[in-house]
């Protein structure tokens, strides 16, 4: 038992490796494992009982520490003397400050790997305790969960499923071991004698109940939180929702952005997510991730990677392209994450962040300027970030030309995009000179009023391109598709283009901060000018018809005069599509907000009701609900009810294929027909013993009835019970069965006896006649029979007095 | 039990036998009845152990019919009986026989002693001195005498029924458990019910209705009976199952000592002999539960521990048969 103790704790090794740099951690933790275990295994085998293990173990441990960590510093490497323990001391010490300060992995120095050793040697003593000494193989679960658990919670990919399973086939190898060891001390196999054949059909009938168990454990779990809204955590659904970005050791898993961006979206929109104090007159959108690859549907991030190079230590890099900064002049900004929202392992920046000042590990993406942590990051955070002051001047951009400074990466799109896509964007470009007014005229398409902001768009129809149907179809949806569909409309005419993911400025409080709400939640393209950098855009519709906080830029409201759409030929050209859409003002100032605030009101008749970015979440989310909420309801009642009939029906199916045994006259029919009636008085509450002779146990039901036993001299006083003898026939009924049961089990030549099925019938009747109308109901749907622990059971023969 | 002699017959060979046995034991029990009264249980299995061919110890205290119940059976089988007084000056020839010189024919002659008899009833056996006792024990066991080196067999049917009264009695000898071991099963009789007891007041008023009893069957019959007594089947679950409770009684730790591979075999006969009884050609599980007292008990010595608890080998026996699992289906 020692050692298939130390079997299965091995095997919950390999998921604590992701968390250590360095492949040699293990051999030492390994060593002591392996002598606390051997300790434990020799001196049980000696017989002397157990209460000596513990102690001897830690003598051993403590004997082996020495040489496997200060054997440099102790005489002949083995001697523990006081430099030992100071130097031990001092590992310790370093090792908690490695593990404190540092995200993992960690590297496998001297303290660390004392430190794993130490814990693994408790881990293996504990083990050794409950599962030998204790006799609770089962408790030493809890320490495998313990292992597995240090992984989950620390580590960003988690667990591999290998490295899981792993620990489960340790874990049952135990369990394994301790029954084999229990049924050799008992001095008898497990109960056994049936034929090949009935064994395999109990076997068949053990699975069966336990993967129905199962299915209906899961069963419950999905449809009971989908049926019921207050147990509708985001926790629980955002499972699937995760996202594992590149591969390799050091890289970042994380929410999939625009999956995050939706679910903040469509939160409750008055939540403040952050705050900021800013030097800025009007403050630039707040950036947290960058997503530059596009695959047809999705936009998705480039793998970033954490390493000493990119780690943040004041300054950032520069972007790629540059060798130096356009203007000297910044804006300083300090941001406070709300300690209420959940932790960011990126963080919300402005454009261009030149100087980030933040406590604890984090790591910048030179190319994107992305700044993230590879650790669990706090909540509450707080930092402070210089940006670069810039305003890109309309007459920079206008003379930018070809992009050269940048890799060709920011313009490739899929080949087997829609062709119309390509089509579209090059129609509504086709008067512009300059990438910078193919740009603006892009802009222009979106925000002239053709589209329509909704938080819910209409689904997809399955098998169409949705970038091409939310272009050209129906012209729904909300800032993810605007600035998808932009970003890729820009890299079709060639300018580079990248997909950003963030918070708009948000709204000014009193005091002059800036407070950012989940409802500010947004996304935009950001397009590269050759001499200005990356620039945002922002095709999505603002104020109350839209995204509630967006801003066009200035830089692109100047030469939207002589853009080539203007946002009223739009309307006049398209009648048909988003009337209601408020064209946006290029001078979108607050006051041109407010004006078409109060003119929403007068469009609201139009039977399309046009939900602000505030009302949209819940209106979006009521909508989804009404029209679906009963389905999950209905599904999960439909369930819970064919599941609470389940056990009926199996009980049904197993009566039926006996009876029709029965009717059949198949061989063995008195062992049928007395397993029936074994399972009906189950059923009915009796007890049933295997050490009660067929004729004894006719006697008694007869008696009886199928009422549980109760103690001697005081029949009757059980609740629930009626104790009252079956009815004349059914006890000749049962006696004649017991008496064909017993000549099918004894007899030389058993004669096989007629009339078992009615003789049956009889006895179950009569035997039901002695219960309660409760007790009868519960026998039909929850049959106790069908459960194997309510089996009768040989008693296990008492142990051989050894004197 | 009343429900099992109702069980009806199969035909066949076996089966008739079968009949045939139940037929002369409900009239040997009759016959019985008229003397002892209220006493079924203690008839039955005396009509066990006569027709297993074992010998049966009677213990109880004096008076409750232990020898009338000896006598009737004698009585009801056409057959020797001899009665042995045991007394502490008993010799053992006085129960094997002696060989006395025939001053005539000048060669010594053999007188058999008590013992040559179909139904030797041995009363307060543990009164006797323990070299008397196992002069008899030795016959029981044997089915032979051996008096100056020649050998004599005894009769068949040879049943020997002894009395004793419970061991802890003034001037008793306790029989050894060698010697306990030979007895196929113990009863004790028991004081009869008040209403078996004023019935017996006024048969037993006049005279004794000993006198009237007359015999129902012979030797003979009862040698062809015990020899289809043997033909009972015995299921092999069935031979486990005595064979995994006389286990038990080795392994409990409640007791000192457990039954003897001789018990085995006389569990095995007597529970043929009681299936036969009720009509069965086969065992069943309940023969061997309702003779496991009988048979087993008497041979069995409690450990301390059961001692401290006042546990009887009686009632370890019983615990052990309601703990054993019965022959399932094969």
């Amino acid at each position: 038992m020692p050692l298939a103790c130390l079997v299965c704790l091995v095997m919950a090794l390999p998921p604590l490796d992701p968390l250590v740099r360095g492949g040699t951690w293990w051999v030492p933790a390994f060593v002591m494992m392996v002598a606390v275990a051997g300790v434990s295994a020799l001196y049980r085998l000696s017989g002397r009982g157990s209460l000596a293990v513990p102690f001897l173990q830690l003598l051993v441990a403590a004997f082996l520490v020495t040489p496997l960590f200060a054997g440099h510093v102790a005489p002949l490497g083995l001697v523990p003397n006081g430099d030992v323990l100071a130097h031990l001391g001092m590992a310790l010490e370093q090792g908690a400050q490695t593990i404190d300060g540092n995200a993992p992995p960690v590297s496998s120095s001297a303290g660390v790997t004392l430190i794993i050793a130490l814990c693994l040697t408790v881990f293996m003593m504990a083990a050794d305790f409950l599962a030998v000494t204790a006799r609770c193989p089962g408790m030493v679960g809890v320490l495998v969960l313990a292992l597995m658990a240090v992984p989950l919670v620390l580590h960003d990919t988690g667990l591999s499923w290998l490295a899981a399973a792993g620990c489960a086939v340790g874990f049952l190898l135990l369990l394994a071991a301790d029954t084999g060891v229990r049924s050799r001390e008992w001095g008898m196999p497990a109960p056994g004698g049936q034929d090949s054949s009935a064994r395999a059909w109990g076997a068949v009938r053990r699975a069966a109940t336990v993967s129905l168990a199962l299915a209906a454990a899961v069963l419950l779990a999905l449809t009971v939180p989908l049926a019921l809204p207050w147990l509708r955590t985001d926790a629980f659904h955002a499972m699937a929702d995760g996202t594992y970005i590149g591969t390799g050791s050091d890289v970042i898993t994380t929410t999939h952005p625009l999956v995050s961006l939706r679910r903040e979206l469509a939160s409750s929109s008055d939540r403040t997510v952050l705050t900021y104090r800013t030097d800025a007159e009007r403050p630039d959108y707040l950036r947290t991730y960058v997503l530059d690859e596009f695959d047809g549907v999705n936009w998705t991030m480039t793998p970033v990677n954490a390493s000493r190079d990119t780690r943040v230590d004041g300054e950032l890099p520069l972007p790629t392209g540059w060798g130096s900064v356009p203007s000297q002049e910044t804006v300083s900004t300090r941001i406070w994450l709300d300690s209420d929202a959940p932790p960011v392992d990126f963080l919300p920046l402005p454009y261009w962040a030149r100087t980030v000042q933040v406590s604890g590990e984090w790591y910048a993406d030179p190319g994107s300027l992305m700044v993230f942590t590879t650790s669990s990051p706090p909540t509450g955070l707080g930092f402070s970030v210089e940006t670069v002051d810039r305003v890109p001047a309309p007459e920079d951009l206008a003379d930018s030309g070809e992009p050269r400074s940048l890799p060709g990466d920011f313009r490739n799109l899929p080949r087997d995009l829609d062709p119309r896509v390509r089509e579209l964007a090059e129609a509504l470009t086709e008067d512009a000179r300059s990438p910078y007014e193919r740009a603006v005229a892009l802009q222009d398409y979106f925000t002239g009023g053709a589209f329509t902001y909704d938080l819910s768009p209409p689904a997809v129809p399955g098998g169409s391109d949705p970038l091409a149907h939310f272009l050209l179809e129906d012209r729904v949806g909300y800032c993810e598709q605007f600035a998808g569909a932009m970003a890729v409309m820009a890299r079709q005419v060639d300018i580079p283009a990248r997909v950003a993911v963030g918070y708009t400025a948000g709204e000014r409080m009193g005091d002059g901060r800036w407070a950012v709400s989940a409802g500010d939640a947004h996304a935009w393209p950001e397009l590269y000018f050759e001499g200005t950098g990356w620039v945002r855009f922002e095709p999505t519709p603002a104020s109350s018809g839209g995204q509630g906080s967006a801003s066009v830029p200035e830089y692109t409201r100047g030469a939207q005069e002589d853009g080539a759409g203007s946002p009223d030929g739009a309307v006049e050209e398209d009648p048909a599509a988003g009337v209601t859409e408020a064209p946006e003002r290029p001078d979108g100032s607050r006051e041109a907000d407010e004006a078409e605030s109060d003119q929403a009101p007068s469009e609201s008749g139009e039977p399309e009701d046009e939900p602000s970015a505030s009302a949209a979440a819940p209106d979006g989310d009521g909508r989804a609900g009404s029209g679906l909420a009963w389905l999950p309801a209905a599904a999960a009642v439909a369930g819970g009810l064919l599941l609470s009939a389940l056990p009926a029906l199996v009980r049904a199916l197993v009566r039926w294929s006996r009876t029709a045994a029965l009717a059949s006259g198949a061989a063995g029919s008195a062992h049928t027909a007395w397993r029936e009636l074994r399972d009906t008085c189950l059923d009915l509450g009796g007890t049933w013993t295997l050490a009660e002779s067929p004729r004894a146990t006719a006697t008694r039901l007869a008696g009886s009835g199928a009422a549980p036993e109760a103690a001697p001299g005081r029949m009757g006083l059980m609740s629930g019970a009626v104790r009252e003898p079956v009815p004349e026939e059914a006890a000749a009924a049962l006696w004649r069965l017991a008496l064909a049961e017993e000549a099918a089990r004894y007899a030389p030549s058993p004669t096989e006896p007629e009339a078992l099925r009615q003789d049956l019938e009889t006895a179950r009747a009569g035997l039901a006649a002695t219960v309660r109308p409760g007790a009868r109901v519960r026998a039909v749907l929850l049959p106790r029979s069908l459960a194997p622990w309510n089996r009768p059971r040989p008693v296990p023969d008492p142990e051989p007095v050894t004197s | 039990m009343s429900l099992g002699t109702h069980h009806g017959g199969r035909g066949g060979g076996v089966q008739e036998d079968v009949g045939e046995i139940v037929a002369v034991a409900d009239r040997v029990r009759g016959a019985i009845e008229t003397v002892i009264e209220g006493k079924p249980e203690v008839l039955r299995l005396t009509l066990t152990v006569l027709l297993a061919e074992g010998h049966l110890l009677i213990e109880d205290v004096p008076g409750v019919g232990k020898t009338m119940l000896a006598k009737a059976l004698g009585r009801a089988v056409d057959c020797s009986v001899q009665r042995v007084q045991f007394t502490p000056d008993l010799l053992p020839s006085d129960i094997t026989g002696v060989s006395v010189y025939h001053q005539d024919r000048r060669e010594f002659e053999f007188n058999p002693g008590p013992v040559f008899a179909n139904i030797v009833l041995g009363d307060e056996i543990n009164r006797a001195s323990p070299k008397t006792q196992a002069a008899l024990l030795e016959c029981m066991a044997e089915r032979q005498v051996s008096v100056d080196g020649q050998t004599r067999a005894l009769e068949r049917p040879f049943m020997v029924v002894a009395t004793q009264n419970p061991a802890d009695m003034e001037g008793t000898y306790a029989l050894p458990e060698a010697q306990r071991d030979r007895f196929m099963a113990r009863v004790s009789v028991g004081y009869p019910a008040p209403q078996a007891e004023l019935d017996m007041i006024d048969s037993h008023g006049s005279r004794s209705p000993l006198e009237d009893l007359r015999p129902v069957t012979d030797a003979a019959q009862l040698r062809e009976l015990v020899d289809r007594v043997r033909s009972v089947h015995v299921a092999p679950g069935m031979r486990r199952y005595v064979v995994d409770l006389v286990n038990a009684t080795r392994t409990s730790p409640e007791l000192r000592l457990g039954a003897s591979p001789r018990a085995t075999l006389h569990l095995v006969r007597a529970a043929r002999a009681y299936a036969a009884l009720d009509g069965r050609h086969y065992v069943v599980p309940d023969d061997v539960q309702a003779l496991a007292v009988p048979v087993l008990a008497h041979r069995l010595l409690p450990g301390p521990e059961a001692q401290m608890e006042r546990l009887t080998p009686e009632q370890i026996v019983a615990k052990l048969v309601a703990r054993l699992p019965v022959p399932g289906p094969q």
